[in-house]
C-alpha cells in the first residue's frame, strides 16, 4: 500500500517543530516515564474520571509522538517500540487542536507534581504555537488574535471610545470628589507610573478603572494611563504565537518609554501579568529599562506607607482567595494579595489547597474565547466549585479577569450563591476618604530660564504659568525690543516667541537673535495663532527654529515642545 | 571460575559499560545541541527564592516526598519508588562487588541484604507491571518499552538475588545468566525509558531555574486547614 501523502499543514508542523524546540522542551518531551503521577493533579482528570485520555502524560504524548518519530532516534528506527507517529493529515491535526486547546489550560499544576520536572504547559503551548502557525486553531482565539493585531487590543475598543470612555469616567470622578485632579490623565510625560489595564475593563466593567483612579488619587499619584498601547493582555500567550506576543508587549514597553513613565503598574489580570512581568521580555527580545508591578503592590504599599487609610470591617462578607494560575504558578505571585485581603476584609477563608497548589479556575489558556469547549469546561470546573463550596464564603477574590469570568461561569452552574471580585474594588470600598496625600510633583524644569514672549497678556500670563509650575524661571517680554534687552542680559536657555507683535514682530526678534553671536546659542520655540506668518521665519536666511507650536496651545502640548527642546539642547552641549 | 564466566563478569561489562558511555555522551550531545531558552525578565516572587535556590530545591526533588502533592498524598507510592530504585541500585552494585570485590560477600549478611532488598524490589516491579497493565490511565500511557524495560527489570533482579551469594561452585548457572542479562540491560538502556535517570538533573535543573527565578521554587509549605472531601 503506497505510503500515505503527508499534507502541506503537516509537513509545516513537522518542519516548524524543528525550529521551535529548544534543550528545556526537549527535556521534557524525552524524560517522561509514564508513571502517572501527574494524572491526579490535572483537574480535567478528577472532574473527567472515567475517561483517561484528560491525563496530562497522555496528552503531552499526542506531542511527543511527532518529536519521537521525526527527532529522536529509537522513535525514527523503531517507532512502534515507543509509540512514534508519523504526522500526516490535517484530520489529525484537528484532533490535536482539540486536546491542546480544549483539554488544557496551560495551569502548570502538572508540571509542579511531575517527578522528572517534565513542563508539559510549555510543550502544550508549543503545540498550539505550531498550530496557530498553520492557521488550526479555535476560532474564537483567531477573531481576539486578529484584533490585537489589527486594532491593538483584544476586545476591538476604537481609541476614541476608550477615550471616551476614560472621559465619562473622569468626569463621574470629578463630580464624586468635587476635584479636578481627580480626572484620569492620558499620555501625562514623565509620570511615576504608567498604568496599563484589561480592554474587558473598558468594555464591561469600567468600576474597576474609577476605582483604581480614585485609590491613585487619594494617595497622591502621580499617574498615567495611554492613549494607545494600553491593553495589557496577549493572546499570544493563548496562542503560542509568540511573534503576536512580542509585538503586543512591545507596544506597551513602547508607550511607557515614549512617556517616560518610571514605572509600569498592571491591573489585575493573571496573564497580562504574566505576559508583561516574566515572558514579554523574551518574546520582544529586549530588556525592559523601567519597572512593572501588579497594583495589588502598588495597593499594597500606599497603605503601608499610610498613602490611603482602609477599614476593612466596610468589607464584612466571608470572602476566600483564588490563586490565578499565570500569577501563582508562573510568576510566584501568592503572598502579596493575601496581605492586601488581610488589611481590608474582616473574614477571609483560604480555600484548600491553596497558593501554587491551587486548582485552576479552568478559564485560562483563553479557554473563555473558545465558546465550543464551553460545556467541558463547565464539567471540568466541579473540582473548582466544590473548593468554592467547601470556603462558605460569600465572595471569590482574584487577581485575574478571565478567572473572574470563569468563576462566574462556575458560580452559576453549580448555583453556589456567590460572587466574584478583585481587589481593587474591596480597596476602593475599604478606603477611608480623608486628606488627600500631596506627593510633591517632580519639577521637571527646575534649573531652566525661559523668556516668554507675547504681546498678549493673558497669552503671556498662561505660557508663564505652566512653565513656572515646572519648576523654570521665567522672564516676559510683551514686545521685541524688550525681548531683545532680556535675551542679551539674561542668556535664557529657551525663548518663546509669538510672531505677530505690533511694531517690530516677532520675524524680526528671530533674526536678531541668531545673528547675535553672544544669542545665536539660544532656543527658540515660536508660538503663533496665525500659520501664514511662518514667512516670517522661515524666509530669512538663519537656522530655523528648534520648535513650532500653532495657537491655540495646551498645557501638555506645550510641555512636550518644551521638553524636546531643552531635552535637544541638553544632549547637544554634553 | 571458567573462562566463560570470568570473561561474562569482566571483560564483556567492560565492552557493555563503555557502549552504554559511548551511547550517553552521543545522547548529551544531541540535547545540548538545542539551545537553552534564556529568562530576559527580572526575578518575580520574594526575596527567598532564586534561580540556585529553585534549581536546588528541584534538584532534591526526588528526596523531598512533601515537596509536591503527588507524593505527599501518596507515601506508599513514593515508598515504592525508592524501594524499587534502591534495588536496582544494588543490582547495579552487586556487578561491581562480584567480580571486584568478592571478598564482602563472605559476609552472610551483606548477601542477605542485598537479597532482601532485590526482593522487595522485584516485588515492587511486579506490582508496577500488574499497574502498567490494569490502571487505565498507565494502560494507555504504557509503550512497548514502558512493559518490556519494567520485565527486564523484574527478571534480571530476580536473577540478581540468585547472583548474590557469588557461589560459582554450586554452579555458575545463575551468575552467567545475571552478567548476560546486565550486558543486556546496559547495551538497551541508552535507548529505553530506563536512561531517564540520565535527563533527570537536567529537566530539574531548567525547570527549577525557571521556577527559582519567577519566584515559585522553592515552594514555601504553609499551614493549610483541613482537607475537606472533595
Amino acid at each position: 500500500m503506497p505510503e500515505k501523502i503527508r499534507s502541506h499543514k503537516a509537513s509545516k508542523v513537522i518542519e516548524r517543530m524543528g525550529r521551535k524546540l529548544n534543550r528545556q522542551m526537549v527535556g521534557s518531551l524525552v524524560a517522561c516515564v509514564h508513571c502517572g503521577m501527574c494524572t491526579e493533579s490535572c483537574h480535567y482528570v478528577l472532574s473527567n474520571p472515567d475517561d483517561p485520555t484528560f491525563a496530562p502524560a497522555f496528552k503531552a504524548d499526542q506531542i511527543r509522538k511527532i518529536f519521537k518519530r521525526h527527532f529522536d532516534w529509537t522513535g525514527r528506527f523503531f517507532p512502534w517500540w515507543v509509540k512514534a507517529q508519523d504526522l500526516r493529515s490535517d484530520e489529525e491535526l484537528e484532533k490535536l487542536k482539540d486536546i491542546v486547546f480544549g483539554k488544557c489550560t496551560n495551569c502548570r499544576r502538572c508540571s509542579l507534581n511531575c517527578p522528572m520536572g517534565v513542563d508539559f504547559a510549555t510543550l502544550n503551548r508549543m503545540a498550539r504555537g505550531l498550530l496557530t502557525s498553520v492557521g488550526i486553531l479555535p476560532e474564537g482565539l483567531a477573531m481576539v488574535s486578529k484584533d490585537q493585531w489589527e486594532i491593538g487590543n483584544q476586545m476591538g475598543v476604537l481609541k476614541e471610545d476608550y477615550l471616551e470612555t476614560l472621559e465619562w469616567l473622569s468626569d463621574e470622578l470629578e463630580n464624586e470628589i468635587g476635584d479636578p485632579a481627580a480626572r484620569i490623565p492620558i499620555d501625562r510625560m514623565d509620570a511615576d507610573m504608567v498604568y496599563a489595564i484589561n480592554p474587558r475593563e473598558i468594555k464591561y466593567d469600567p468600576r474597576t478603572i474609577s476605582d483604581a483612579a480614585r485609590i491613585f488619587y487619594m494617595a497622591g499619584e502621580n499617574w498615567t494611563m495611554a492613549s494607545e498601547g494600553w491593553d495589557m493582555t496577549n493572546f499570544g500567550l493563548f496562542s503560542g504565537d509568540d511573534e503576536l506576543g512580542g509585538v503586543m508587549v512591545r507596544r506597551l514597553y513602547e508607550k511607557v518609554m515614549e512617556l517616560r513613565g518610571k514605572k509600569l503598574v498592571m491591573s489585575e489580570c493573571g496573564h497580562g501579568y504574566r505576559t508583561l512581568r516574566c515572558e514579554g521580555p523574551n518574546w520582544a527580545g529586549m530588556d525592559v529599562p523601567f519597572e512593572m508591578e501588579s497594583s495589588v503592590v502598588t495597593m499594597l504599599r500606599y497603605i503601608r506607607e499610610g498613602r490611603i487609610k482602609v477599614d476593612r470591617d466596610k468589607n464584612d462578607i466571608p470572602v476566600t482567595f483564588h490563586d490565578s494560575c499565570n500569577n501563582a504558578r508562573s510568576c510566584g505571585f501568592f503572598e502579596e494579595p493575601r496581605e492586601l485581603l488581610h488589611l481590608v476584609v474582616g473574614d477571609f477563608r483560604e480555600m484548600y489547597p491553596n497558593r501554587a497548589e491551587n486548582y485552576c479556575c479552568t478559564g485560562g489558556g483563553g479557554a473563555m474565547s473558545m465558546s465550543e469547549y464551553t460545556p467541558l469546561r463547565l464539567k471540568s470546573g466541579q473540582i473548582k466549585a466544590d473548593q468554592l463550596r467547601a470556603t462558605e464564603a460569600k465572595i471569590v477574590v482574584t487577581t485575574c479577569h478571565n478567572c473572574v469570568d470563569a468563576l462566574t461561569d462556575l458560580i452559576r452552574h453549580y448555583k453556589l450563591g456567590m460572587q466574584v471580585t478583585q481587589l481593587v474594588n474591596l480597596v476602593s470600598n475599604a478606603m477611608v476618604i480623608e486628606k488627600r496625600v500631596v506627593v510633591p510633583e517632580l519639577l521637571i524644569l527646575k534649573g531652566y530660564k525661559i523668556l516668554v514672549v507675547d504681546d498678549e497678556p493673558d497669552i503671556l500670563t498662561f505660557i508663564s504659568t505652566v512653565l513656572e509650575d515646572q519648576g523654570a524661571t521665567v522672564l516676559q517680554a510683551a514686545d521685541a525690543d524688550q525681548a531683545l534687552d532680556l535675551a542679551l542680559e539674561e542668556k535664557p536657555d529657551l525663548i518663546t516667541l509669538d510672531l505677530a507683535m505690533p511694531g517690530r514682530n516677532g520675524g524680526y526678534v528671530f533674526e536678531e537673535l541668531r545673528k547675535n553671536p553672544e544669542l545665536s546659542a539660544c532656543r527658540v520655540c515660536i508660538i503663533t495663532g496665525k500659520p501664514e506668518l511662518r514667512r516670517l521665519i522661515y524666509d530669512r536666511p538663519v537656522r530655523p527654529p528648534e520648535g513650532y507650536l500653532d495657537k491655540p496651545i495646551n498645557a501638555e502640548s506645550l510641555l512636550i515642545n518644551v521638553r524636546k527642546i531643552l531635552e535637544l539642547a541638553h544632549d547637544g552641549e554634553k | 571460575m571458567s573462562d566463560l564466566l570470568n570473561f561474562v563478569e569482566n571483560e564483556l561489562q567492560v565492552i557493555a559499560l563503555s557502549f552504554m558511555g559511548l551511547v550517553y555522551i552521543l545522547r548529551l550531545r544531541w540535547l545540548l545541541r538545542f539551545k537553552a531558552g534564556r529568562e530576559r525578565q527580572t526575578p518575580t516572587g520574594s526575596p527567598e527564592t532564586s534561580q540556585v535556590k529553585g534549581i536546588l530545591y528541584s534538584w532534591a526533588n526526588i528526596a523531598s516526598p512533601w515537596a509536591m502533592e503527588s507524593t505527599r498524598l501518596k507515601p506508599f507510592f513514593y515508598a515504592q519508588f525508592v524501594i524499587f530504585h534502591l534495588g536496582v541500585v544494588s543490582g547495579i552494585g552487586l556487578s561491581f562487588v562480584i567480580p571486584y570485590a568478592p571478598g564482602l560477600l563472605q559476609n552472610p549478611w551483606v548477601v542477605r541484604i542485598f537479597q532482601g532488598i532485590m526482593i522487595c524490589a522485584a516485588a515492587v516491579g511486579a506490582y508496577r507491571l500488574y499497574r502498567r497493565l490494569s490502571h487505565p490511565v498507565i494502560r494507555l500511557l504504557s509503550t512497548p518499552d514502558d512493559i518490556f524495560s519494567l520485565s527486564l527489570l523484574i527478571v534480571w533482579l530476580g536473577f540478581a538475588v540468585g547472583a548474590a551469594p557469588n557461589r560459582p561452585d554450586l554452579g555458575e548457572g545463575p551468575l552467567l545468566i545475571y552478567f548476560i542479562l546486565t550486558t543486556f540491560f546496559l547495551a538497551y538502556v541508552p535507548f529505553s525509558k530506563i536512561s531517564h535517570y540520565l535527563y533527570y538533573p537536567f529537566t530539574r535543573y531548567y525547570f527549577g531555574k525557571s521556577m527559582g527565578h519567577r519566584g515559585v521554587y522553592p515552594i514555601k509549605r504553609m499551614s493549610q486547614p483541613k482537607p475537606t472531601k472533595i
